[in-house]
């Protein structure tokens, strides 16, 4: 079975769902459901009595199948994220965690050398680590020697919908790499998802796309669907591309010619 | 306030919760925090002065004056 194998993991859908940005949590459920995923990312956040419904754990509970990747979202550095992840670690009993350090409001680039630094600490404490990067082919290949388990180039930047603006160096990474590259941010439809299974990535991660879209379990079985679809491509072996016309019925022996 | 509620004030500790000053019966345990916000602690994370602890050690864990506790949960994320 072509499944996604992340350590010791095997999941059958590649579409990992964040679950930012939804109306309410019955609409997440409803859209995590609708998008088979089996990987769910969620964020750390205080504990706030006036805005309990806040609190997704009992929701998250609820659906079957699903492994949760809590991310490190509003660390700034290394010291922080690492201290997040382990936080993290004790609500969600799984040792995924996607370092996400972005000091950046306006931009929310990610930031390499925090990146790396928490990443290396993670990975050697036994977490599987997925950091979340720019698409830089060198920066993935060293987090790959440091143990992580993954690494989430971003196709654009976090909510801009601008697709896959990085594909020259997604290419290199995802040609360079030994573990799966994930595409995360930016993907606004399912096309692009489809587009970047077919370039060879091992999975993708959305958020935005579905949370906002009018209808977002509908948006979330789209993605899946085009993700699907991607890896069929992709595993099916897309044919060359040609800078001439090659014809596809014969040219000669037509009517009247000999 | 009368006399008496004064005096129990005085006999309160204070302890910092996710940045804000919380008053505490003196010999309060996480427990007791956590039932006193109203929440059950299963989704809730507790770090006091920068140490997890862990549900099995939250019936015993006494809080004292000045504890800096924080309560974290899961919230959207991307």
């Amino acid at each position: 079975m072509d499944s996604l194998q992340i350590g010791s993991y095997a999941f059958s859908s590649r579409l990992i769902l964040g679950t930012g940005k939804f109306s309410n949590a019955t609409v997440m459920v409803e859209a995590v459901r609708a998008s088979g995923a089996q990987l769910v990312t969620v964020a750390l956040r205080r504990f706030n009595r006036e805005q309990a419904e806040d609190d997704l754990f009992g929701p998250l509970s609820a659906i079957e199948g699903i492994t949760l990747m809590p991310n490190t979202s509003g660390a700034s550095t290394a010291a922080e994220a690492v201290r997040a992840a382990h936080i993290a670690r004790e609500l969600s009993g799984s040792p995924f965690i996607k370092v996400e350090i972005h000091p950046n409001p306006q931009h929310l680039m990610p930031d390499p050398i925090e990146t790396y630094e928490a990443s290396r600490i993670l990975a050697k404490e036994g977490f599987l680590v997925m950091p979340y990067i720019a698409a830089d082919p060198v920066l993935a290949k060293r987090l790959e020697e440091v143990g992580c388990a993954s690494v989430m180039p971003l196709g654009s930047a976090i909510g801009s919908g601008q697709g896959l603006a990085t594909s020259e160096m997604l290419n290199i990474i995802i040609r360079e790499s030994g573990i799966p590259v994930i595409v995360d941010a930016g993907l606004r439809s399912p096309s692009e998802a489809a587009h970047a299974m077919e370039m060879g990535c091992e999975a993708v991660l959305v958020n935005s796309a579905v949370a906002v879209a009018g209808n977002p379990p509908a948006m979330a079985e789209a993605f899946a669907e085009a993700v699907a679809a991607g890896r069929k491509a992709f595993r099916a072996g897309l044919m060359q591309k040609s800078g001439f016309a090659v014809a596809t019925s014969p040219l000669t022996s037509f009517l009247g010619t000999r | 306030m009368d006399e008496r509620n004064s005096e129990k004030m005085s006999q309160m500790i204070t302890i910092d919760l996710n940045g804000q000053q919380q008053p505490l019966p003196p010999g309060s345990t996480v427990i007791d925090l956590l039932s006193i916000i109203g929440s059950n602690g299963k989704s809730v994370a507790v770090v006091i002065n920068d140490h997890i602890i862990r549900p099995e050690n939250r019936p015993l864990h006494l809080l004292q004056e000045g504890d800096r506790v924080e309560l974290l949960i899961f919230a959207g994320g991307g």
